[in-house]
C-alpha cells in the first residue's frame, strides 16, 4: 500500500474479506463473456437480454428476487449448521419434504381456515417437515458419528423419492386422473393458501416470501452474532470437548443446527409451494438446494454474504433464460459463471488454508 | 534424579573458550540469525557455535524460541536474517530434506514415527525399497544397537512400545542416517527419571564418536549433568554462552529468567528441575490441620477389554485445606483419572465423592456447580477454545447468567472479563483478543481466573497445570493453587514435574500402571528418590 493515503489502505482493508469473492465473480464473468462471444452472439445484443432478463422488466426483477429469495432461506440455514462446523449438503430434500408437507396440508384441511391460517399452516408445517428431516442427520451424527454431508447428501435422495412417489399415487396428492394425459402432479392449491404478491408493478410474480426470507436472514445475523445459542454453535464446532466440560451438550447443538438448517430449508419448499405454479410435480424445485448450498459455501459464514450471493445468482438464473430465448445463448453459459465462482472461491479459500496449517506445523 | 548426579564430567574434555582462530570449522554455527512472525521476533540476532564431540546444551524458558531455533536448523523455518553455517559451510536449507543431505538429524519433542509399523518399517521409511529397505534397517538396528548399547527389538510394533522405548527408536532412526549433527528438541519432558539418566549418558556417548550434539532443554539439571557449555536464550535472544563448569545454577538461573529470583526461589528452582532446599519450599513449615474430606474416590478402576487395567483399585482421599500430589510418569493412568474425577469419562467401576455428596452420576458441569474447579491436561483440547475470545472462554460455562431474552449481554460479559483479568493478571490487548493469541502462561491464568473464581470453592483438580509454561507462569500457578488451599480448598495436583510436587504438596501419592503405589511426605528425607523408584518400577525395597 502506498504510503500516505491511510484513509484508502483503509478502506481497502475493510473491503479485504470480499476481495476473493469480488475478483473470482469479475473473473468468472470474464469467462461467461468469452463463452457468449464464441456461441456467436453480438456481445451487446447479449448483454441486453441479460439484464433485461434480470431485472429489465417487473417480471423479472419479481422472478429474480423470488429466486433470491429461496436460496438465501437454504444458504441461511446452510451458515447456522456451519457455525457449528456441519456441513447441510441436504437443502434440496428439506425443500422437498417442505413442500411436500405444505402441499399435503394446503391441499387437505387449511383451505377452510380463517386468513392468514390457510398461508401460515402449510408454511409451518415446511418448516417442521425440513427441522425433522435435517434434525434425523443431526441425530446420526451426534449419536452414531455419521458424517452428515454423506447423511444429508443421501437424505436428499428419499425425500425426491417420497415427493415423487406422492405425486404419482391418485390415494396420495396426484390429481384425479381424467384421461391417459393426465400428469403425475399435484392439483393446484386452492387460492386462499397462495402468497401475497409484493407491488413490484403490474406482472411482477415477486411474493412475501421475499419480506419472509429477508425476516430469516435478519434473524440468522443476529443469532450467528449475538445470540447465547449461536456462542453455543461455535463453541461446539471450535472444541467440542471444552464445550462439553463447560456443561454444552455437543450433540444437542448439532441437532438443533441441522434442525434450523432444514426447517429453513423447508421453508423455502413451503414458499416455493404456495407460489406460481402452485402444483407439486416431480424436479419442481430446480436444483434450489443445491445452488442454496453454494450461496451458504460462498457466504463465508455471514447473514449478508447470503444475500448478495443470493441475489447474485437469483439475477444470473433469471438472466440466463432470457440470454437463451433472447439471443439464443445456451443458459449453460450461466451455470457455467457460477461454477467458476464457486470452484475460485472454494480453490482460494483451501489455498489459504493451507498455508496456515503448514505455519502451525512447522511453528 | 540421583542418577542425574552419577554422569560427571571427568571424562569431558572441555573445548578452550574461542578467541582463538578454531583450527576446524565448527559443526554448526549460527550468525546473528533473526525470525519473525509478523509483528512478534521469535529469534533475534541469535548467535552459537557447537564444536564436534560436543554436546551443546540450548538452555531457555518456553517461549524463549527453543523450538524456532531447531526450526531453523532443521529446514522447517526460514531464517529472515543471519546465516547457519554447517561444518564451515553455508547451509540454506529450505526442507528437512537439505539439512538431512548436510549431515543434520533432529529428534523431535513429539515424535514421529507410524505407531501401526514395526521399528524396522518406521526406519526403512523414505527409502522407498520395499522388504529389501526393512532387511537393510533391521542390520542397520543392530549395528547401531551394539555401537550405542540402544537395543530395541525391531520386529516390535511402535505403538506396543513405552515412551521411553519409542523416544530410543526416534533416536536410532535419527542416527541411521549417520549424522554429524544430531539435535534433540526436549527429549526429557516426556521421561521418567531414570530413563532420562540413560538419555543423558548416550548423547554423551554419541557426542564421544565424533558427532556435534545439540541438546535443547529448560532443565538445569540436565544441561549440567551432560553438556560442556550452554548458550542461553531468553525472550529470543541469545543471552550468553556459557562454560557450565564456570558459572553456578544461581548465575544460570538468573541468565534464564532475567531476574534476580530470590523471594520465588524454591518454586522457581522447581520449575528448571532442580531440588528446592527445605527452606525455600512455598509450604509453611508447620503441617495444618486440615478440614472434611474435599474429594474422595474409592476402589475405582477403569478397564479395557483385553488389556491391563488403566486405572487399578485407585483409592485417594483430600481434604480441605490440603494439597496432595499424584506422581507418575505418563500414561499410567493418570489422564484418564483427571477425565473421570472431573466428569468427562465413566469408570468402570468404584465411588466418587466430593465434600462428601456421591458425585459418580454427575456430568462436568453439575461437579462444577458443587464447587468442583478443574484444570483440565489438554488446555487446547479440553479447556479453552482457542479461536473464541478471552471473554467467550470465561463465561462459556456460565451463559445464563450472561443471556438477556438469549442474546448475550456483552457488556457484562467484558466487565466481568476484565475483572477476571486484572485480579489474575492475564496479559493481553483486551478481553475480546482470542485466546489462540496469548502465550501458553496467560492461557492458563484464564483457566485458573474462571476455574479457580467459582463460588463455592470445595475442590481443585489440576491435571499437569504447568506443562509447557515459562518459569513465571509456573510460579504463579503454583502459588495460586496453593492459595486455593490456603482458602479450604482440597487440591489435587496430578503431574509428572516431581520437584514442583514436592514445592508445593502436602502429600504426594505415586501411581505405576493404573495403581496408586506409595504416598511419600516431601518433609521425608530422600523423598525424591523414593518417589523416582516408585515411578519407574511401582515399588521400593524397604
Amino acid at each position: 500500500m502506498i504510503a500516505g493515503s491511510s484513509i484508502i489502505s483503509k478502506a481497502v482493508d475493510g473491503l479485504k474479506p470480499l476481495k476473493i469473492p469480488l475478483l473470482a465473480t469479475l473473473a468468472a464473468f470474464g469467462i461467461g463473456l468469452v463463452l457468449i462471444v464464441a456461441a456467436g452472439a453480438p456481445l451487446k445484443d447479449a448483454l441486453g437480454a441479460l439484464q433485461d432478463g434480470m431485472y429489465g422488466t417487473p417480471y423479472a426483477l419479481g422472478a429474480s428476487l423470488n429466486a433470491a429469495a429461496l436460496l438465501a432461506l437454504v444458504g441461511g440455514g446452510f451458515v447456522v449448521a456451519a457455525r457449528c462446523g456441519l456441513t447441510n449438503v441436504g437443502g434440496e430434500g428439506q425443500i422437498n419434504v417442505g413442500a411436500l408437507a405444505a402441499t399435503a396440508i394446503g391441499l387437505h384441511g387449511a383451505a377452510h381456515l380463517p386468513t392468514p391460517l390457510p398461508v401460515v399452516v402449510p408454511l409451518i408445517a415446511a418448516i417442521i417437515a425440513g427441522a425433522v428431516w435435517g434434525a434425523i442427520a443431526g441425530a446420526l451424527k451426534a449419536w452414531r458419528g455419521t458424517n452428515e454431508v454423506i447423511s444429508t447428501l443421501l437424505m436428499n435422495f428419499v425425500a425426491i423419492g417420497l415427493v415423487s412417489v406422492a405425486v404419482h399415487e391418485q390415494s396420495l396428492l396426484r390429481q384425479p386422473a381424467t384421461s391417459a394425459q393426465t400428469l403425475p402432479n399435484s392439483p393446484p392449491l386452492p387460492e386462499v393458501t397462495h402468497l401475497a404478491l409484493l407491488p413490484l408493478g403490474s406482472g411482477s410474480p415477486g411474493t412475501i416470501g421475499i419480506v419472509i426470507a429477508a425476516l430469516v436472514l435478519v434473524a440468522v445475523a443476529v443469532l450467528v452474532r449475538r445470540s447465547a445459542f449461536g456462542l453455543k454453535l461455535s463453541s461446539v464446532a471450535l472444541g467440542k470437548q471444552a464445550a462439553a466440560r463447560a456443561g454444552i451438550s455437543p450433540g444437542s447443538m448439532e441437532i438443533a443446527a441441522l434442525a434450523l438448517a432444514g426447517g429453513a430449508a423447508g421453508l423455502a419448499g413451503g414458499i416455493l409451494m404456495l407460489s406460481t405454479p402452485f402444483i407439486l410435480r416431480d424436479g419442481f424445485s430446480s436444483g434450489y438446494g443445491f445452488q442454496g448450498l453454494v450461496v451458504g459455501l460462498l457466504a463465508r459464514g455471514s447473514a449478508a454474504g447470503v444475500v448478495l450471493a443470493a441475489l447474485l445468482f437469483g439475477f444470473l438464473d433469471t438472466g440466463g433464460i432470457s440470454l437463451e430465448v433472447g439471443v439464443g445463448v445456451p443458459s449453460t453459459v450461466i451455470l457455467i459463471v457460477e461454477a467458476v465462482i464457486v470452484i475460485t472461491i472454494a480453490g482460494s479459500a483451501g489455498l489459504k488454508f493451507g498455508r496456515s496449517k503448514v505455519r502451525r506445523a512447522t511453528s | 534424579m540421583n542418577l542425574l548426579h552419577d554422569i560427571h564430567m571427568e571424562d569431558v574434555t572441555r573445548a578452550p573458550l574461542q578467541l582463538a582462530v578454531a583450527p576446524t570449522p565448527f559443526s554448526l554455527e549460527l550468525r546473528s540469525v533473526t525470525k519473525r512472525y509478523g509483528s512478534v521476533t521469535a529469534l533475534e540476532d541469535v548467535s552459537l557455535e557447537v564444536r564436534a564431540g560436543s554436546v551443546h546444551c540450548v538452555l531457555g524458558e518456553n517461549g524463549a524460541g527453543k523450538s524456532t531455533l531447531c526450526g531453523i536448523v532443521f529446514g522447517t523455518q526460514r531464517p529472515d536474517a543471519g546465516e547457519v553455517k554447517v561444518d564451515g559451510k553455508r547451509l540454506d536449507a529450505r526442507r528437512p530434506a537439505d539439512a538431512l543431505a548436510r549431515g543434520i538429524a533432529m529428534v523431535h519433542q513429539h515424535f514421529s514415527l507410524v505407531g501401526t509399523l514395526t521399528v524396522a518399517e518406521n526406519l526403512a521409511l523414505g527409502g522407498l525399497r520395499g522388504r529389501r529397505g526393512v532387511r537393510e534397517a533391521k542390520q542397520r538396528l543392530r549395528e547401531l544397537g551394539d555401537r550405542y548399547d540402544l537395543h530395541v527389538n525391531p520386529d516390535a510394533v511402535v505403538e506396543e512400545l513405552s515412551v521411553g522405548e519409542r523416544q530410543r527408536v526416534e533416536i536410532l532412526k535419527a542416527l541411521s542416517s549417520d549424522p554429524r549433527l544430531l539435535v534433540l528438541d526436549e527429549p526429557t519432558a516426556v521421561l521418567p527419571p531414570a530413563e532420562v539418566a540413560a538419555l543423558l549418558q548416550l548423547c554423551r556417548r554419541i557426542a564421544d564418536d565424533g558427532r556435534a550434539v545439540v541438546l535443547v532443554t529448560h532443565k538445569l539439571a540436565e544441561a549440567r549433568a551432560v553438556a560442556e557449555r550452554a548458550t542461553v536464550l531468553r525472550g529470543g535472544r541469545s543471552i550468553a554462552t556459557v562454560d557450565l563448569a564456570a558459572v553456578d545454577d544461581d548465575e544460570l538461573v538468573r541468565l534464564m529468567v532475567g531476574r534476580d529470583v530470590g523471594a520465588t526461589g524454591g518454586a522457581v528452582a522447581a520449575a528448571l528441575g532442580l531440588t528446592a532446599g527445605s527452606g525455600a519450599r512455598l509450604l509453611e513449615s508447620a503441617l495444618p490441620t486440615f478440614g472434611a474430606s474435599a474429594i474422595n474416590v474409592s476402589r475405582l478402576s477403569l478397564e479395557v477389554q483385553g488389556g491391563a487395567p488403566i486405572l487399578d483399585e485407585i483409592s485417594l482421599d483430600v481434604r480441605a485445606g490440603e494439597v496432595v500430589g499424584l506422581a507418575g510418569v505418563e500414561g499410567n493412568g493418570q489422564s484418564e483419572l483427571a477425565r473421570i474425577l472431573a466428569g468427562a469419562q465413566h469408570p468402570t467401576r468404584g465411588e466418587q465423592r466430593l465434600a462428601g455428596k456421591d458425585v459418580a452420576a454427575l456430568p462436568p458441569r453439575e461437579r462444577a456447580r458443587l464447587g468442583l474447579a478443574v484444570i483440565p491436561e489438554d488446555r487446547h483440547l479440553e479447556a479453552c477454545i482457542d479461536q473464541l475470545s478471552i471473554a467467550e472462554n470465561l463465561v462459556l460455562g456460565d451463559l445464563p447468567h450472561y443471556t438477556r431474552f438469549g442474546l448475550l449481554r456483552r457488556g457484562a460479559i467484558a466487565a466481568r472479563a476484565k475483572e477476571l483479568m486484572s485480579t489474575w493478571d492475564v496479559r493481553a490487548p483486551g478481553p475480546l483478543v482470542a485466546m489462540k493469541t496469548l502465550s501458553g502462561g496467560n492461557q492458563q491464568r484464564v483457566v485458573l481466573a474462571r476455574e479457580l473464581s467459582r463460588t463455592p470453592l470445595v475442590a481443585v483438580l489440576a491435571a499437569q497445570p504447568t506443562r509447557g509454561l515459562d518459569v513465571g507462569a509456573v510460579v504463579s500457578v503454583l502459588t495460586r493453587l496453593r492459595a486455593a488451599a490456603a482458602a479450604g480448598a482440597g487440591v489435587l495436583i496430578i503431574s509428572s514435574e516431581l520437584p514442583e510436587l514436592l514445592a508445593t504438596c502436602h502429600r504426594i501419592a505415586v501411581i505405576h500402571r493404573g495403581r496408586i503405589v506409595g504416598q511419600v511426605l516431601p518433609r521425608e528425607p530422600g523423598a525424591l528418590e523414593r518417589i523416582g523408584t516408585l515411578m519407574s518400577v511401582g515399588a521400593v525395597a524397604s
